[in-house]
């Protein structure tokens, strides 16, 4: 009898022990975590949006008006001037997609040629672009919305108002199976919607997120920054809370990546951290 | 020939000078100037209203500092309002320069 206490004892330990597991990380699980690796420096620089196609940065500089291309070392390649306030970069099909945010217009970089994109609704303040091959969604900051443009009609997700299904001052924004996340900035979280406009699921209510800037969704997780927090949080795809990094950075507002890489830029840092999922 | 170019040479340079003389400086204190998205926002909105030639944004003061062509075209309630849609509480907005609006209680 004594003996069945015992292994009941037991067996409600190693219990218990897996639920705590649990909260790790499907990276944990293949003992993989994200690992700092250098701060790259870049003269000058306030950097609001970031994309990289592991061979190369694009960076918004809002501060200077320009995009510029760097290599992973952070030394400049290419710079566009005069983009008036760029702020999360869209990177499709090898062109970079700008939302210029003074101007509210959406330029599109092409190697050494600039252009515009035609869009239908014009928004107040694009704070964030995603373009993909049916589809481009802007966040249109002040209108509080997303508007998700195709070929031949518009959808209008979202409005002011901090329920769910509501936007408040969103900044980013993107598209992954048929569904669009949104940061959801003064919300202080990420809201995720269908291409109607329903919304799905909301994550980030119970880490307190201090103004939800940025937002990166791959395969297997949803990436956040904190920018007032100084963190990034990283969800699994059903928006459980797997892991948050919250050492070298420096207002962090987009992240970008790309084989195992995770390029983060730094606001007031004038930087770009890099972190490798080891 | 020469007169001629002198006399277009001075009204140019009165030009000039007439315009620098009625250029106005207002400066505009809110909380929150910390988050791009907002002071950029807050630079947008602001440049919205007639006369506004370039606006500079203090980030680490919370200060935006416009230089107007003629301040006596911009009123603080137009200012105001352009800061409440911008999303930011106004704080403190002063008028400086050749049109420098009298205090309230004057």
């Amino acid at each position: 009898m004594t003996r069945f206490f015992f292994l009941l004892l037991i067996s409600w330990l190693i219990l218990i022990s897996c639920k705590d597991s649990g909260e790790e990380s499907a990276d944990s699980v293949n003992n993989k975590q994200w690992k700092f690796v250098r701060e790259i420096k870049i003269d000058s620089i306030s950097p609001t949006g970031l994309q990289t196609d592991g061979e190369y940065l694009w960076i918004s500089d809002a501060k200077n008006n320009r995009v510029i291309k760097t290599d992973l070392d952070g030394s400049i390649i290419i710079e566009y001037p005069d983009i008036k306030r760029p702020m999360h970069l869209s990177l499709y099909n090898s062109k970079i997609y700008v939302p210029e945010y003074l101007t509210d217009k959406i330029k599109i970089i092409n190697d050494d040629e600039i252009e515009e994109y035609p869009l239908e609704e014009k928004p107040d303040a694009p704070a964030g672009v995603f373009v993909n091959d049916s589809l481009i969604a802007v966040v249109d900051f002040y209108n509080h919305r997303i508007i998700l443009q195709a070929k031949d009609h518009i959808t209008l997700i979202g409005e002011e108002g901090h329920k769910k299904g509501k936007l408040y001052y969103p900044t980013d924004v993107v598209l992954v199976n048929d569904k669009i996340y949104v940061a959801d900035a003064y919300n202080n979280r990420v809201q995720v919607f269908d291409y109607n406009g329903n919304v799905l699921k909301v994550i980030g209510n119970k880490e307190k997120i201090n103004v939800a800037t940025g937002i990166e969704v791959t395969d297997d997780n949803i990436f956040v920054t904190d920018f007032e927090g100084n963190r990034i949080l990283i969800y699994d795809l059903d928006g459980k809370l797997i892991h948050i990094i919250n050492e070298h950075l420096n207002k962090p507002t987009e992240i970008s990546v790309s084989n195992s890489r995770m390029y983060v830029s730094n606001y007031a840092g004038s930087s770009v951290s890099l972190f490798h999922l080891k | 020939m020469i007169s001629t170019i002198k006399k277009i040479l001075i009204i140019l340079l009165l030009g000039i000078s007439a315009s620098l003389a009625q250029s106005d400086e207002v400066k505009v204190r809110v909380d929150g100037l910390s988050c791009p998205f907002c002071a950029y926002g807050l630079e947008k909105k602001l440049n919205e209203l007639d006369g506004v030639d370039s606006i500079f944004i203090d980030f680490e003061e919370g200060l935006v500092v416009m230089q107007v062509t003629d301040s006596e075209n911009i009123s603080e309630e137009e200012i105001r309002v352009k800061i409440e849609e911008a999303g930011f509480t106004p704080k403190e907005i002063v008028f400086s320069g050749k049109n420098e609006k009298p205090d309230k209680d004057d």
